[in-house]
């Protein structure tokens, strides 16, 4: 049996999770303040998001950045996929050596410099900078993610399922729809999301890849903070919080709940 | 073997024996085959026959290359030298998807995100619908899962998904069906009522099938015949009582079940019987001549445990008597295991049969004791 | 027989071999040839631009116009310099204080009962999701004169202190930023450690705290390195944080490339900022990326 949380464990947790979450909350509380100042509570009031919605430039740039992530995710799931497939073989091939490192380093890289670098080569092609380069940008970025997160789950993966289903006659293609994606669909999903969120986020790479018409939510965001404090940048922070937290807590029970039933059995 | 058509080796007898007709043609061929693994040998040099309706067993200890063997089979190994034939057709050239094998994995590798039904389904995707749906029926009546046609395979007991998986393999009807340690994942009792049903199974089916097994008893009570290796290659082949009663090798002797080396040097043989000499026994050995050998050679005697026999009292001469005291005693129930040491402090395992409840001089531990065995019991290994 | 590895294996990895070798690896060749180039008036705004339509003396003139000049400019300007020691400074702080303060949580996390760890961690993994922008906003509320903080201090009768545009404030928003990454892999490898160590360790002697620091903390060091690593890396190059939180004076290199880039317009300095950020953070690059593809294995 494990022994419990010591007083000293307890603390170190709550203190923790007040710290990573009081800045939040403040935010949160404050984007119903009436009062245009921060520091000062002037009653609860919506206007701020009233206000949100009349703002026709924040909506465009809310516009961009779906669009941005939905397209962005999409493609980089599907090369994450690919790319984790690659990594989990046995044995390994011909270049794994240098895959992998490509695989591994944006994770860790700063933003700036793939920022940059991404920007050059847009102008070096003579590629028109916008919502594409964009999009682009961020499927690159955030391929390395989603290859990472469908990875973990293949290392658990029973390589034996794929060779029964090829044992049953399926070719290795059929074996791969038939066995292997149902069975890392759970991944898949959660690499989408992962890949989505950090689009959704992401304000160095889209300033330096995107071009004029192509501002993003972030972007918006940041030219407003640079001016100071302002409630509407409040709401429009609590929407997206509200947004990732219910996928996430959503997430989180449907896993809870599948355990259950598992334990049940 | 010689030997088996002149004596009545074991304790079965048994007329299927395709092995032994000249005229009769493997399904399964393997000849010269090789497998490396970078700079490992895992099968090196393995040439092989099974017949129709065999139930064979391939017998090791871990890494001595049979999954790898079993596996090139099924197709997920190549190897680097050699052929295997099918029925006299080359089938290294076709996909695993293509051959007419199917395999019972260790892990069982159920589907998970599938049911019990879609799980036996899943090999029957040439079917027409009706004719897959009767076969699904069929292995499920086979294997009684009758009533958790619809279970996924996490909600089932471990005996229940041995026989999922069991089904699932036999449903396409493959010429041979593989087995890779199918009993390894159970529970001591449900192994040992499992050993029969799948014979049963086989008989019934008249499948081919072939087993991987690092367990002696499962390949001794399930096969037909069972090939022994070590370090990549066969080590003996033969019916499991041949293996057992007259290994070819001290590995042999050693790895199938319990058995006591004595090292002795011929002294003289007559046509029936030969003497030797050894330190254990210093009254001499006698035993069996089956091979002729000169007198000087060096050779190894291996008694099986059984055949020794425990006694209070001294044997008569030519029994092969040595004197020896108890060192331990293991009681098992059915069976009471002795160790003891006898001259040149040789440990001798000698087992007896509780046959009666009520035993009127039992041994005690450090008591003198008898050990003999006759002529017929040992068996004289030269390698 | 040579050791082939078979070409076909890595077939699947084609699409995104190509693709991050045209997206990620190509564009650091760009990057190191501007930082040779000049800047200069002119839409992009550097030279020399390779002319093809000239041939190989294109080329040639092309490879003569490349120099230093970038380079020089950084070594002769000591803001740059103080730049690169006041980032990895930062880093360096903000890894240190990440220890101090995510590995008694991590440890804290591990030894709660199985069901409050699962709510635990999501709770830590759910700042990682949201935005990171969003995150570092809301402490400019907080740290600022009249912010929520000196708030506080007042109604407390305590004196305001100045937490806004200022290093501080810079360690604070790293701390905040960065913790989850932090304790994940703390926590992962503290989480997966078998009780029945520290039970043997007391079988053997040692008191909590000397199990703890003999047995418990050198297992986790595989766990303090990649959050270390995961950490102190991207702090490095860190942007938004000293943008937002620090003041005028405070110098990272990150922020540099940015000013350089958007302000200035001198694309030739801000690649070379660039490459000398990426060639300092080469080695614990591949540190982190031969750590992670150890851990998988041995999964």
């Amino acid at each position: 049996m494990r022994r419990g949380p010591s007083a000293f464990n307890v603390a170190s947790v709550v203190l923790g999770m007040a710290f990573l979450y009081l800045p939040i909350l403040l935010l949160v509380v404050f984007s119903f303040n009436a009062s245009k100042l921060v520091t000062v509570w002037g009653g609860f009031s919506t206007r701020w998001y009233a206000a949100l919605f009349q703002d026709q430039q924040m909506l465009d740039a809310i516009g961009v950045t779906l669009r941005v992530g939905l397209v962005s995710a999409t493609l980089a799931t599907g090369l994450g996929t690919l790319a984790a497939l690659a990594l989990s073989k046995v044995g390994g091939f011909r270049g794994r050596l240098l895959f992998s490192g490509m695989i591994y380093a944006p994770l860790v890289m700063p933003e700036v410099i793939l920022g940059l670098s991404l920007l050059l080569l847009f102008v070096a092609v003579g590629a028109p900078r916008g919502i594409w380069t964009v999009t682009v940008s961020h499927a690159t970025m955030t391929l390395c993610y989603a290859a990472v997160v469908i990875q973990a789950r293949l290392v658990s993966f029973d390589k034996s399922l794929e060779e029964a289903a090829r044992d049953l006659g399926r070719t290795p293609v059929q074996a791969f729809f038939d066995v292997t994606l149902p069975n890392i669909a759970p991944a898949v999903v959660a690499a989408w999301m992962l890949a989505f969120t950090l689009s959704l986020d992401d304000l160095v790479i889209a300033s330096f890849t995107s071009g004029p018409g192509s501002t993003t939510l972030p972007m918006r965001i940041y030219s407003q903070v640079r001016l100071g404090v302002n409630p509407e940048i409040n709401a429009v922070s609590t929407l997206l919080i509200g947004l990732v937290a219910t996928g996430v807590i959503a997430a989180y029970l449907v896993q809870q709940r599948r355990k259950v039933a598992e334990d049940a059995v | 073997m010689t030997t088996s058509s002149r004596l009545n080796i074991g304790a079965v007898r048994c007329t299927f024996a395709p092995w032994e007709d000249p005229t009769a043609k493997p399904l399964i061929r393997f000849e010269g085959v090789v497998k490396r693994f970078g700079d490992d040998v895992a099968v090196n040099g393995v040439s092989l026959d099974i017949y129709e309706k065999e139930f064979f067993a391939l017998l090791g200890p871990s890494g001595c290359g049979k999954t790898t063997l079993m596996r090139m089979l099924a197709g997920f190994e190549t190897p680097n030298e050699g052929r295997i034939t099918l029925e006299g057709e080359d089938i290294l050239a076709k996909p695993a998807h293509k051959r007419p094998v199917n395999m019972m994995f260790q892990s069982y590798a159920l589907f998970p995100h599938l049911n019990v039904e879609q799980n036996i389904a899943f090999g029957l995707k040439d079917l027409p619908k009706d004719e897959r749906n009767d076969r699904v029926l069929e292995m499920l009546a086979l294997v009684r899962l009758e009533g958790l046609a619809r279970r996924k395979p996490d909600q089932l007991s471990g005996g229940q998904r041995q026989r999922v998986a069991l089904a699932r393999a036999i449903a396409p009807r493959p010429r041979l069906l593989l087995l890779d340690e199918p009993l390894a994942a159970l529970d001591k009792k449900l192994r040992d009522e499992t050993q029969f049903e799948l014979v049963a199974l086989q008989e019934r089916l008249g499948m081919t099938f072939m087993v991987v097994t690092h367990d002696q008893e499962e390949a001794m009570v399930m096969s037909t015949r069972v090939a022994v290796m070590d370090k990549g290659q066969i080590v003996q082949v033969g019916r499991p009582s041949e293996v057992y009663e007259t290994p070819n090798s001290r590995y042999v002797a050693d790895f199938i079940g319990e058995v006591n080396l004595f090292e002795a040097k011929v002294i003289s043989a007559d046509g029936v019987t030969m003497t030797l000499a050894g330190d254990n026994c210093p009254a001499g050995y006698a035993v069996r001549e089956d091979d002729l050998l000169s007198p000087g050679a060096a050779v190894t005697l291996a008694v099986r445990p059984e055949k020794i026999q425990v006694s209070q009292d001294r044997p008569p001469a030519g029994a092969n008597g040595m004197a020896g005291k108890v060192a331990d005693i293991g009681y098992l129930g059915d069976w009471t295991t002795y160790l003891i040491t006898v001259p040149g402090g040789m440990t001798v395992r000698a087992a007896r049969a509780n046959s009666a409840r009520i035993v009127e001089r039992p041994i005690d531990w450090d008591d003198e004791v008898w050990l003999s065995f006759s002529p017929d019991a040992a068996v004289v290994l030269t390698s | 027989m040579s050791k082939l590895r078979p070409l076909h294996r890595g077939l699947p990895a084609l699409a995104p071999f190509l693709w991050l070798a045209a997206f990620f690896l190509f564009p650091f060749v760009l990057v190191a040839k501007l930082s040779l180039s000049d800047i200069a008036l002119a839409m992009p705004p550097y030279a020399p631009r390779l002319d093809l339509s000239k041939g190989l003396a294109g080329v040639s003139t092309f490879l003569h116009s490349l120099d230093f000049d970038a380079y020089r400019h950084m070594v002769e300007d000591g803001v740059y310099a103080a730049a690169y020691l006041s980032s990895l400074k930062f880093a360096a702080i903000g890894t240190g204080i990440l220890l101090l303060v995510g590995y008694p949580m991590a440890y804290g996390m591990a030894r709660c009962p199985p069901k409050v760890r699962q709510a635990l961690l999501m709770m830590v993994v759910l700042p990682f999701w949201t935005s990171f922008l969003i995150r570092i906003y809301a402490w400019i509320a907080i740290l600022k004169p009249e912010g929520l903080l000196n708030a506080a201090l007042g109604w407390l009768g305590l004196p305001p202190v100045a937490l806004m545009d200022n290093d501080p404030a810079v360690i604070i928003g790293l701390v905040y930023a960065y913790l989850p990454f932090m304790v994940l892999p703390l926590y992962s490898v503290l989480e997966r450690q078998d009780e029945s160590l520290l039970e043997a360790a007391s079988d053997l002697g040692c008191t909590q705290f000397e199990a703890f620091w003999r047995v418990t903390f050198p297992m986790s060091l595989p766990g303090v390195a990649a959050g270390a690593l995961l950490c102190f890396i991207p702090m490095v190059g860190e942007f938004v944080i000293p943008d937002l939180l620090g003041g005028s004076s405070t110098l990272m290199l990150g922020k540099t490339i940015w000013t350089e880039f958007f302000a200035n317009r001198d694309w030739p300095a801000a690649s070379a900022v660039a490459i000398i950020l990426l060639a300092t953070l080469i080695a614990p690059i591949l540190i982190y990326q031969r750590q992670q593809a150890k851990l998988l294995d041995a999964q």
